[in-house]
């Protein structure tokens, strides 16, 4: 299929997807629904169904989309301003800053106090990672450069979440807790964690009209500044809105490594490199990529969906540095 | 008035104290050794770089005019640049348009004047140096801004797409717009309305081509000799 042809059927293409693995993961799992009753489940006809759709499968779902679209947009955001096709959350350690964030949360027994305190602290952690990004690695950084900045960055904020590790040994529960996060995990999502990821909708809405001029600063900050964007507006934008996209799904979801990686290159190859196209896009195919690979760690036996994620990613990571360098 | 006046432009370590005032539809080189303040007197003029001194274009100050009203009416040729995604040759052109709207008005037919056709679909990031700045050449055009600040836009083309270039620089300025253009061929020099000569950071002469580039001039500033000899003519069919 042309790049024309792919463009044209690319949205209601990702939709369908989505829509088909929505209801496939409403279906499938330790009793599987037919969509007959995933139907009477939604209706609420069905008290049983109704339970499992709207208690169990429902919020694990909406926070499966939530998760994969903030990650996928963030990642997209971060190649256009780093004009790095490799530039994304978790290779950067934006991600390992939001988990060190939430980890140092509960490591200090904070994380209970209030809804609001697990995503505050991974957006403080995630900032404070893309702070030393941005410093290390300005825009148009070569690829060893910027690879080099987030594995030091990954290895300090790796030490960060150890030490918090190493001091709540004794607690079974936060131990257990900071284990999840680490691992990056859909399981026991409720409606409390959608409510958390929630906010990420308006900083995608907020993306949505930064798909021209981020085309145009993926191309040169002077080059863009010249043709009459707003460079230093845009990047502040841009660098915020991709850190708490991150952040939100970090704060819900734990590490969820490559995501961010592999659905906007992926989408890019397919559709090209025009972002107006590829902000919905990335948005609906982050969403449908995490959510399939939360499919298939479930099909697995409750493989996590970090893993999965990773061993997805990892060698299309490979396959992208050996075509790149 | 003078369209453009720079007064005191100077970058730190980069530039010193250049005064410059150039009139509307003026085809200007902007020649000097290596690292003497080219490129960053262009970027300066820009507003792509801080800079001490102010840059007038008639008469207001375009540090302070918003950067979507700048992009319509300055726009910059880089030197070289990378291009990190496979943007087509089209859609990098009518970037020039961001700031009308995106209307793509003219794009087509700027797209043929570039000689850029067969092209026209292809990622940018395949193409070769020459063809490369073409597409930042047309896409400057696409911007129909009166002031156009083309750095070293001739160095990577054959000689036909040079003479090409020149021909359009010429057009430009014929039409009332202000090309400034940095160069290291003074053989060309006769193209051009008037000459600007940095030497250290500093300007060191403006005017008509002949009457600035002296031989006393030439060796002071390149150390090099010059002689008038009969060359080579070449002009397009």
């Amino acid at each position: 299929m042309t790049r024309g042809a792919a463009s044209r059927y690319a949205l209601p293409g990702a939709i369908a997807l989505l829509l088909f693995l929505m209801i496939t993961a409403l279906g499938v799992g330790d009793m599987p629904l037919s969509p007959a009753r995933i139907w009477a489940g939604l209706m609420r006809t069905d008290e049983l169904a109704a339970a499992i759709v709207w208690q169990i499968r429902m919020p694990r779902l909406i926070v499966a989309v939530f998760v994969g679209g903030s990650l996928a947009a963030s990642g997209l955001v971060m190649q256009a301003y780093f004009r790095n096709s490799l530039a994304s959350p978790g290779l950067l350690g934006v991600s390992s800053g939001g988990t060190a964030g939430a980890v140092v949360a509960i490591g200090i027994g904070i994380a209970g106090t209030s809804l609001l305190v697990m995503p505050v602290c991974a957006i403080i952690g995630a900032l404070i990672a893309t702070s030393a990004v941005l410093i290390l690695a300005r825009s148009g950084a070569s690829t060893e450069r910027l690879l080099l900045a987030g594995i030091a960055l990954n290895a300090l904020l790796a030490a960060v979440t150890s030490f918090v590790l190493s001091q709540s040994i004794l607690s079974y529960e936060r131990n257990a807790q900071i284990l999840f996060w680490l691992l990056g995990g859909l399981e026991d999502r409720s409606w409390e964690h959608v409510w958390m990821v929630l906010p990420t909708a308006l900083a995608a809405i907020l993306l949505w009209p930064l798909g021209r001029s981020m085309d145009l600063l993926s191309l040169g900050a002077n080059e863009a500044q010249s043709l009459g964007v707003d460079v230093r507006r845009l990047r502040r934008i841009m660098i915020v809105l991709s850190t708490v996209l991150t952040a939100l799904a970090t704060a819900v979801s734990g590490t969820v490594g490559f995501v961010g990686l592999v659905v906007p290159h992926a989408l890019r190859l397919m559709l090209g490199p025009e972002h107006r196209r590829l902000v919905p896009l990335a948005l609906i195919g982050g969403g449908a990529f995490v959510l399939a690979c939360d499919l298939i760690g479930r099909a697995a036996g409750g493989l996590r969906l970090g893993i999965v994620t990773s061993l997805i990613g990892g060698p299309f990571f490979l396959w992208l540095l050996r075509r790149k360098v | 008035m003078n369209a453009l006046e720079a007064e005191n432009v100077t970058v730190a370590g980069r530039l010193e104290e250049v005064n410059l005032s150039l009139p509307r539809g003026q085809l200007v080189g902007l020649v000097g050794p290596n690292g003497s303040g080219k490129s960053t007197l262009l970027q300066a003029i820009g507003g792509l770089l801080e800079h001490d001194g102010e840059v007038h274009w008639f008469g207001r100050d375009l540090n302070h005019i918003p950067v979507m009203e700048r992009g319509r009416l300055t726009t910059w040729v880089p030197q070289e640049t990378q291009f990190a995604f496979g943007f087509s040759v089209r859609s990098v052109i009518s970037q020039g348009r961001y700031a009308h709207g995106d209307d793509d008005h003219g794009i087509d037919g700027i797209i043929a004047r570039c000689d850029l056709v067969e092209l026209a679909d292809r990622p940018v990031n395949q193409l070769s140096g020459g063809e490369r700045m073409r597409v930042l050449l047309a896409r400057a055009l696409a911007t129909e801004a009166p002031l156009q600040l083309w750095d070293e836009p001739l160095g990577p083309l054959d000689v036909r797409h040079a003479l090409e270039v020149l021909t359009m620089a010429r057009q430009l300025a014929d039409d009332g717009r202000t090309v400034v253009l940095s160069l290291h061929d003074l053989r060309i020099a006769h193209c051009l309305d008037s000459v600007a000569v940095l030497d250290n950071r500093r300007l060191r002469a403006l005017g008509p081509p002949d009457d600035v580039l002296t031989p006393e001039l030439l060796l002071e500033v390149f150390g090099v000799k010059a002689r008038i000899t009969p060359g080579l003519a070449l002009e397009i069919p």
